[in-house]
């Protein structure tokens, strides 16, 4: 021990026994724009001598001997190393092109990639900076790998489904935490149209600077209970001291649905339905169907006989999209000295949606500044406002939503020739709305004479001072606020009478404001001992305080629809007011240890406390720990010259979940039981002072490799993320007076594994391309789930399945001999098999598992090509292996024997004679003919789409020097371009709005379809 | 200055976190915990109020319960072109046991039952001179869901022996927690039965004549007449509608529209006959019948040839019924914030005459009579003799599209096609009874289906 002290001491003091120093001066800069590189490291090679550069870019260093070799390092930059004699000299660096020297943000500071054990996906502003969408989560499909974003459908701003690594809860939220410069973002679905809306559209895309996605436990359990659906950093853009930079973009397109779907013509319908009611009376001789049928053709048909001569042959479909047009103008400045830096920006989007009375506009702005003050002390803000008016239309299940048009009959006129209205705008023998025609509600009768608008106004800022109490020891504080106020107004006219049930006008009207502050209080200290071992440690606290106060009115009534406030609403029917509130105190703490340069080792934990949870569990702890190991280092890699880089590493750790209702634990009494005017209560749950958060426990083991000075780079992870104490909905017996009780039972699992693979496939003076590849697969299971069943419609959570699985009997085509619906019994045998007779009585027919909405598989490849100022961005997204739910089949496919609705064109492959095979059985008027549930309606919802291309012109410099601009980028960006798909419904990226949660996924239902965007930008830098 | 601001902010942080720790302690600003939810006489006053709401869900006396038992219990008499698939099946009479709409009823129902146990177990804490009432009106809603989720989950009384045939499980105290005693085996239908009764008469023992539109002592009775007469028990379903009757605090309105008023769709308060209707204002309440049978509502929900044949020329109650857009419908109902007329008193002097007429007694008044009065209402003029099937048949169309036709037809054992020319199910069918839901099997191991399922 003596010894090896001795020796330690002799080393550090060698270096100073020889001291014939020279000195060497300079400056780095940023190849790209010659900016100064604040923060650099300069290192004389073979000793222990380090700088960095200052504010300037400059930094001055010594060394002995007549000449040394500088090593130059910046995060983000490719490493240099140069031979100085002394002097001046200036060194211009390049950014890293490969990601394993970039930096990467992770919960509560920063790290390089190489360094980092944990699982930790970034998506930078480059990816996703002016993508035509109206929230950043849809710029992010494909990119990522163990991501999955499904959009619920093509209406805008409302709600997306984010799976980190697959579904970890049953009950409770499956959505990750999202943090913004250190703020926990409020994600309140605030919607009251049955719909969600997605607060996450406040957020200006062209703000971001870059975004993390902590995967595993080891990155994200020190963001504690609320974990387990992983974490989305974002971070916002920040100025450069240097020259003053003023930014202009616009772009502006045009909006299409991505598919139509083909219904049946005049001449089609009017066939389709005289042949099901002649069907229908052989088999029900009691009432004239024939009869029946002509009467209700001419009722459609505007009360006239055109329709025998097809002569109206309305396409409602066509009726409920409209052109869509989108701009959006984004101006920013940046800049900044050695003391201050500032980033501000403003942006206006204004897009139409593809669905006729659906458009968004948004208004961006935000200010970003960094103050040093002094040598010990930074300070910072960061403050941004949003306003944004969405108009929107009715949820999916509401005969007013506008794709519910494709249900009216091809033989009604748009407008009614009785009338000169739109049909069932007026019944001349009542003077009011039709009540029966057309054959449902017309819901252009809501978008002429209805509207529902949400407002929204959202501030987010943060403050923060960082302080140096000695060398390598800071201490951070932040606090910060997000706050959001939010208006719905909704109107529906007299014309709206049908659909409304309201003769005279009703109106709604609500707001919400949500007040969310949060704060963070941490040291961090960092420092390397005997050049050897590096020690990163940061601890510290949070707290964050949630409340949501709303207050709505509505009112029925009104003289004229001119009046459309509910202050000339007759009667005030209802009105709200309620409030609800959550916090979180938590304490954490992480250390990263390095040794060598080599071998890599991370604690951390938290412990959280929440208001959530039940009395006797009020606090959690959440700790993981992880290893690294560069096996390149070694020594023995040396000779391995392809393999540049070679990491391994491994992580365990604990997260929760805490996504259940802010007083989900308590035996509750509510006081909206009045009757008839006198207060009265009810009983509303049970209580359960044993509630607490879920637990997922995350295994990961990865590899990192660089393969020809890491111009290939294979990421590659498997984990494992098993789920106890499941915040589940437990069905107890409703002879309780209760259906269902919130309890920590269950288990799930999610397994799988993500290949990232990125590869500089030509690297030339003149043209690059670089292909990346992200591939991931997941397999969800739920392993307990006490017994029972959850999931009322066809998606179930059911033991030893995938969550959300599909249930339903199995259809077995028409009874080729009589056209009948037939099922597979499916009974199970006494040797384990199953009956695989079949029956018409869809009694007699047991229900089994009919698909599963999780995919197999995800991927995206990204392709980019550049060639002098010309660049292409090529992206596709896939998805493999899921099914999808055609809900609305029921009616629109259906054999015509539930309703008049019009059909879709495949139902006229019917059963028509004995010996018929087909899938479609025989069309019977009102007589169901195989329109219950079943896999009649399950379909593979697998596609892969064109999701990105991206053609890009960066004029030259002569040009721009000559326009006196200093950078000018044109680009054509098409979204969502192509789509390749078995699914004969809209679209396959699809969630039924009006009932999407946890289990119910992968049901389609009158959902209007993605939007596909076809934009032309520009980009000027001044 | 550094020092002091580090300090500061030290200081604070450790403040804060002191100080945050006492902010974990939240409390529900729209519900209270339920140890302070019954603690005074007022408390056990609004929970019992909540009872009424409970009651009156949308799926329970709401109306919805009722229209599934006239879409279970139809044949030809209205046409049911509606959307909700649940509701198809049971039109169809081939109901699946995850069918919605059966468990939302039973869930509805014994979620009314718990509240009226919440409320006769506080009964301590209620003053004195409110504590009969209280006691009352609680068991007469505890019973009025029994006596629903009886006829619609069970065999009817009537349908072999009702001390063998599994009735619906009898829970009467309140849930506050889970254990394995809440799985709950279902009870006999007599035993049902018994309960209902037991509660009915001390319900009318201890309930004030006059009770503004709550439950009241007459409510009881009629409640009880029509158990009785359920049950074929009809020396006491006479007595007990006579009691009603004789106490002359109801009388039938003017004409039979002013029974059903419409109001201009507003609010309205109960009728003369009204002898208790779940009461709907734009606030609170509602009346499903109106979201299926009114052409205003979903108007799902049309009336047939058949059943529109059965009346009499002269019969005023014709014009309960409207056409639009060639389609016939049900306006008993269109008021969207009409009361739910539950029990009127026209019911009272069918049962009477019904028993009066099937014991050959004269209680009150002669079945002729009885039968008369209502028939005079809608200007039809008087019989001189009348037979059993005069008094049914009266009973159908003046009740009809009320919720009574699938309970008449199994009491008096029928086929659901009896009163429109025959055909149809027996009234033994298995088809006429709902499953047991499949989620209640599930998370009560100890219940039984039923047959046909």
């Amino acid at each position: 021990m003596r010894k090896l002290l001795f020796l330690v001491i002799s080393l550090l003091t060698i270096g100073q026994v020889w001291a014939q120093t020279k000195e060497v001066t300079g400056k780095v800069t940023d190849a790209k724009d010659g900016s100064p590189l604040v923060g650099a490291t300069v290192k004389v090679k073979g000793v222990s001598k380090s700088t960095v550069t200052d504010a300037a870019g400059a930094f001055r260093i010594s060394f002995t001997g007549n000449s040394a070799t500088l090593q130059i390092s910046s995060v983000g930059f490719e490493s240099q190393e140069v031979s100085v004699t002394g002097g001046d000299v200036s060194i211009a660096m390049t950014v890293s092109t490969t990601s394993l020297n970039e930096v990467v943000v992770v919960g509560y500071g920063t790290k390089i990639k190489r360094d980092i054990t944990g699982s930790v996906a970034k998506v930078s502003a480059k990816e996703i900076g002016n993508t035509p969408v109206t929230s950043f989560e849809s710029a992010l499909q494909g990119r990522a790998a163990g991501v999955q974003i499904t959009q619920q459908n093509g209406k805008l701003g409302q709600g997306i489904n984010i799976r980190i690594r697959g579904s970890a809860s049953v009950t409770a939220g499956n959505e990750p935490l999202y943090v913004v410069d250190g703020i926990p973002l409020i994600t309140t679905n605030l919607s009251s149209n049955g719909a969600q809306t997605n607060p996450l559209t406040d957020i200006n895309i062209n703000d971001i600077e870059s975004i993390e996605i902590l995967k595993d436990a080891s990155a994200a359990a020190i963001y504690g209970s609320r974990a387990s659906n992983g974490v989305v950093l974002i971070t916002t853009k920040k100025g450069k001291s240097g020259k003053s930079k003023i930014e202009f973009s616009y772009m502006t397109g045009l909006q299409t649905p991505t598919n139509k779907m083909e219904f049946m013509n005049a001449q089609e319908y009017v066939e389709y339905f005289r042949l099901a009611a002649a069907a229908a009376k052989r088999i029900d001789p009691s009432f004239d169907y024939v009869a029946f049928n002509e009467s209700r053709l001419q009722r459609y048909s505007a009360g006239n006989t055109d329709y025998q001569t097809y002569k109206v042959n309305t396409d409602w479909q066509e009726q409920a999209f409209q052109r869509a047009p989108i701009s959006q103008y984004d101006m920013n400045f940046s800049g900044g000295n050695d003391k201050t830096t500032y980033f501000m920006s403003g942006q206006y989007l204004d897009q139409t949606g593809i669905i006729v009375r659906n458009s968004f506009k948004r208004y961006n702005g935000r200010l970003n500044v960094d103050q040093k003050l002094n040598n010990w002390l930074n300070v910072g803000m960061n403050m941004s406002f949003a306003r944004s008016l969405n108009k929107r239309v009715s949820n999916d299940n509401a005969f007013s939503t506008p794709l519910q048009i494709v249900a009216l009959s091809p033989i009604t006129p748009v407008i009614d020739p009785r009338t000169g209205q739109t049909s069932g705008a007026l019944d001349l023998n009542t003077g009011r709305p039709n009540t029966n025609f057309p054959v449902y509600y017309n819901p252009m009768l809501s978008v002429e004479n209805g509207f529902y608008n949400t407002i929204t106004n959202r501030t987010l800022g943060n403050l923060y001072a960082n302080i140096t109490l000695a060398k390598g020891l800071t201490f951070r504080s932040e606090f910060g606020v997000d706050q959001l106020n939010q208006n719905e107004e909704n109107y529906n006219g007299r014309l709206t009478a049908r659909n409304s049930g309201v003769p005279s006008g009703s109106g709604f009207n609500s707001s919400d404001q949500i007040l969310n502050y949060n704060t963070n209080n941490f040291l961090r200290y960092f420092k390397t001992f005997n050049e050897k071992h590096d020690v990163d440690v940061v601890a510290g606290m949070s707290f964050q305080e949630y409340k949501l106060t709303s207050n709505s009115a509505s009112g029925e009534q009104f003289p004229s629809d001119a009046f459309k406030k509910i202050a000339s609403a007759a009667s005030k029917t209802d009105a709200q007011s309620s409030e609800t509130q959550f916090a979180f105190l938590s304490y954490f703490a992480r250390a990263n240890y390095k040794f060598n340069n080599k071998y890599l080792l991370a604690l951390s934990g938290r412990y959280d406390g929440s208001s959530r949870f039940g009395a006797n569990n009020r606090y959690g702890f959440f700790p993981a720990v992880s290893a690294g190991w560069i096996i390149s280092e070694e020594k023995f890699m040396e000779r391995v010259q392809w393999m540049s880089f070679l990491k391994l590493k491994t992580s365990y750790g604990l997260t929760g979940n805490a996504e259940i209702g802010n007083f989900a634990s308590r035996g509750l009494f509510s006081g909206d039981a009045g009757y008839g005017g006198i207060p009265g209560t009810r009983p509303t749950q049970l209580a359960n002072p044993n509630l607490k958060w879920e637990t997922t426990a995350s295994f990961d083991v990865g590899i990192e490799t660089g393969i020809l000075n890491n111009r290939i780079v294979i990421e590659a992870d498997y984990y494992t993320r098993n789920t106890k104490d499941l915040l589940l909905s437990v069905e107890v017996p409703g002879t309780s007076g209760f259906a269902s009780q919130i309890q920590n039972k269950g288990r799930l699992e999610n397994k799988g594994f993500e290949i990232t693979f990125t590869s500089e496939n030509i690297v030339k003076r003149d043209f690059r391309w670089t292909t990346s590849i992200n591939f991931s697969r997941n397999r969800n299971k739920i392993t307990d789930l006490a017994g029972q069943e959850l999931g009322g419609g066809q998606n179930r959570a059911r033991e030893g399945q995938a969550l959300g699985v599909f249930v339903a009997r199995e259809f077995a085509g028409a009874d080729p001999a009589n056209g009948d619906a037939l099922y597979y019994k499916n009974t199970l045998k006494a040797d384990g098999t199953r009956d695989r007779s079949t029956t018409n009585d869809y009694n007699q027919a047991e229900e089994v598992i009919i698909g599963n909405p999780n995919p197999d598989f995800i991927y995206g490849v990204r392709n980019t090509f550049n060639y002098k100022g010309i660049e292409l961005e090529v992206l596709l997204q896939g998805v493999q292996g899921n099914e999808l739910y055609y809900g609305g089949g029921q009616y629109m496919s259906a054999s015509g024997s539930n309703g008049y609705d019009n059909q879709t064109r495949d139902q006229l492959n019917s059963w028509k004679k004995p010996g018929d095979i087909t899938n479609v059985p025989e069309a019977r008027l009102f007589l169901a003919n195989g329109v219950d549930p079943s896999s009649r309606y399950i379909a593979d919802g697998s596609f892969m789409r064109v999701k990105s291309v991206t053609l890009g012109y960066t004029l030259p410099q002569a040009i721009t020097q000559k326009l006196k601009i200093e950078r000018a980028r044109v680009y054509l960006r098409g979204q969502n371009l192509f789509t390749s798909t078995k699914y004969q419904g809209w679209d396959p990226e699809v969630n039924a709005d009006f009932q999407a949660s946890n289990i119910n996924q992968g049901v389609d239902f009158y959902s209007a379809p993605q939007i596909r965007a076809i934009v032309f930008g520009i980009n000027i830098g001044l | 200055m550094k020092k002091h601001i580090v300090k500061i902010f030290l200081i604070t942080t450790l403040l804060s976190a002191y100080s945050c720790n006492k902010r974990l302690e939240i409390e529900p600003a729209q519900s209270i915990d339920q140890s302070q939810a019954l603690k005074t006489g007022s408390d056990v006053q609004a929970a019992l109020v909540g009872s009424y709401t409970q009651l009156g869900n949308i799926n329970f006396y709401g109306g919805r319960m009722f229209v599934m038992s006239e879409l279970l219990g139809d044949h030809n008499e209205l046409i049911w072109s509606g959307t909700f698939q649940g509701l198809t099946q049971i039109y169809n009479k081939t109901i699946p046991v995850n069918n919605g709409f059966a468990l939302n009823t039973w869930l509805a129902g014994y979620a009314a039952i718990n509240s009226a146990n919440n409320v006769l177990s506080a009964l301590d804490v209620v003053l004195p001179a409110n504590k009969n009432r209280v006691e009352g009106e609680a068991k007469f809603l505890r019973s009025a869901a029994y006596f629903e989720l009886v006829k619609l989950y069970a065999k009817d009384w009537n349908n072999g022996d009702p001390n063998s045939n599994d009735g619906v499980p009898l829970v009467l105290t309140p849930t506050r927690e889970i254990t394995e005693a809440n799985k709950v085996a279902r009870a006999k239908v007599a035993a049902v039965y018994n309960q209902i009764i037991t509660d009915l008469v001390d319900a009318e023992a201890k309930l004030p004549n006059a009770n503004g539109f709550f439950a009241t002592k007459n409510a009881a009775a009629a409640l009880l007449a029509r158990v009785y007469l359920q049950k074929r028990d009809y020396p006491n379903a006479r007595d007990a509608a006579n009691r009603v009757i004789a106490s002359n605090r109801y009388s039938l309105t003017a004409s039979i529209y002013d029974a059903f008023p419409y109001n201009g769709g507003n609010p309205f308060q109960n009728t003369s006959e009204d002898i208790f209707a779940l009461q709907v204002t734009t606030n609170s309440g509602v009346n499903d019948f109106q979201t299926f049978f009114s052409a205003d509502g979903r108007g799902d929900i049309t009336i047939s040839d058949d059943h529109l044949n059965l009346y009499e020329s002269a019969d005023e109650r014709q014009g309960l019924f409207y056409t639009s857009g060639g389609s016939v419908y049900n306006g008993k109902n269109d008021n969207v914030y009409g009361n739910v007329h539950t029990i009127r008193l026209a019911e009272m002097y069918l049962i009477r005459a019904e028993t009066n007429f099937r014991l050959t007694t004269v209680v009150g008044a002669t079945p002729l009579s009885d039968l008369n009065r209502i028939r005079n209402r809608v200007s039809l003029g008087s019989k001189l003799v009348i037979t059993l099937d005069d008094i049914l048949f009266e009973r159908k169309l003046e009740l009809a599209f009320e919720g009574f036709h699938l309970s008449d037809i199994k009491r008096l054992g029928v086929t659901t096609g009896y009163f429109t020319g025959g055909g149809g199910l027996a009234a033994t069918s298995p088809k006429l009874v709902m499953p047991i839901p499949e989620r209640e099997l599930r998370a009560n191991p100890n219940l039984t289906q039923n047959e046909g399922y």
